[in-house]
């Protein structure tokens, strides 16, 4: 096994000592990290929940059918993101980036949503980010994984571009996986903050 | 299709599901979904049942996500390390600052 690392090493630069890629290595930590993170903030508005001196509060503006839609877009996305992966590795390139095409546009859908809702909940019940403890909590929260969105869609979009210009191919594999374990994470905090923040009461 | 094997090996030696395992890891999680948003419309659901149980369907979700389209279940025991030690501590912060803020979902809230 170990010579069979080093062997690979040789060949392979991205393949440190353990036998495993770097970059993918390096991103399953960035998650841990993120992890942690999100931790955080969810913490924190689970800790500030019903303690806001005024209104309004999460069940004066949640509006469950539209973020159970968004949440099935991301759940969609995952599994277009597989497909994509799954083609790539058969060399399937086109394919792959037509699955990457629909993972973005998915993820674009998601982001335009999350600006509808935050611009009702300014607009027609005035909560914003300094009105009350669940405003700065719930904004922060949902606010930074939207951020993380919106740079999943962009890297994705620069692998259909690379895709299309025949600068992609079954070599590059660890390359989308890389992104895919991104899109998951981004997915499964979603998850969470589904549960927690919008149906739980 | 139906004669690929459960894993498939990868370039790296490791492996991972096949296209039908990621469908129907979708459509078990769609399931989910719809039972998570069903649940909160059942009349007269005791809150304690509620929350434990919309809990376990997200931590189901969770790991099925991380296991089968993150390929974790698969992956290198180092991978899995990097990823669950964090989650870990995540969920700790979690409950540290719930307990600091006596916010606990479960239990009545105390004033300190």
């Amino acid at each position: 096994m170990a010579d069979h690392a080093a062997a690979h090493a040789i060949h392979d630069p991205n393949i440190g000592n353990t036998g495993l890629d770097n970059r993918k290595m390096g991103m399953w930590a960035f998650l841990g990290s993120d992890c942690m993170f999100f931790g955080s903030l969810i913490g924190t508005y689970l800790a500030y929940k019903g303690k806001s001196l005024s209104g309004p509060g999460p069940h004066d503006v949640f509006d469950i059918p539209l973020t159970s839609y968004s949440a099935a877009l991301l759940l969609a996305s995952s599994l277009t993101m597989v497909l994509a992966l799954s083609a790539l590795e058969q060399n399937r390139v086109k394919k792959a980036a037509g699955w990457l095409l629909a993972t973005a546009l998915l993820g674009f859908h998601f982001v335009l949503n999350q600006v509808y809702e935050f611009t009702t909940f300014a607009l027609h019940h005035n909560l914003k980010l300094s009105t009350n403890l669940f405003g700065s909590s719930f904004f922060v929260l949902t606010g930074f994984h939207g951020a993380h969105v919106t740079g999943g869609v962009i890297w994705l979009l620069i692998l259909v571009t690379l895709a299309w210009r025949g600068l992609l191919d079954k070599r590059d594999y660890t390359k989308v996986e890389i992104a895919g374990l991104y899109w998951h994470f981004v997915d499964i905090v979603w998850i969470a903050i589904f549960t927690v923040i919008y149906l739980i009461p | 299709m139906a004669d690929q094997p459960a894993v498939a090996a990868t370039h790296e030696g490791g492996g991972h599901a096949t296209v039908r395992t990621y469908i129907n890891v979708a459509i078990v999680l769609a399931i989910i979904t719809a039972l998570e948003v069903a649940t909160l419309y059942i009349p007269g659901i005791p809150n304690w049942f509620l929350v434990s149980s919309l809990l376990v369907m997200s931590a189901l979700k969770f790991f099925l996500v991380v296991g089968f389209f993150m390929h974790l279940r698969y992956d290198h025991p180092i991978l899995r390390a990097l990823f669950v030690g964090p989650l870990i501590i995540a969920i700790a912060i979690i409950m540290a600052v719930m307990a600091l803020f006596s916010a606990f979902l479960l239990l009545p809230r105390v004033v300190l």
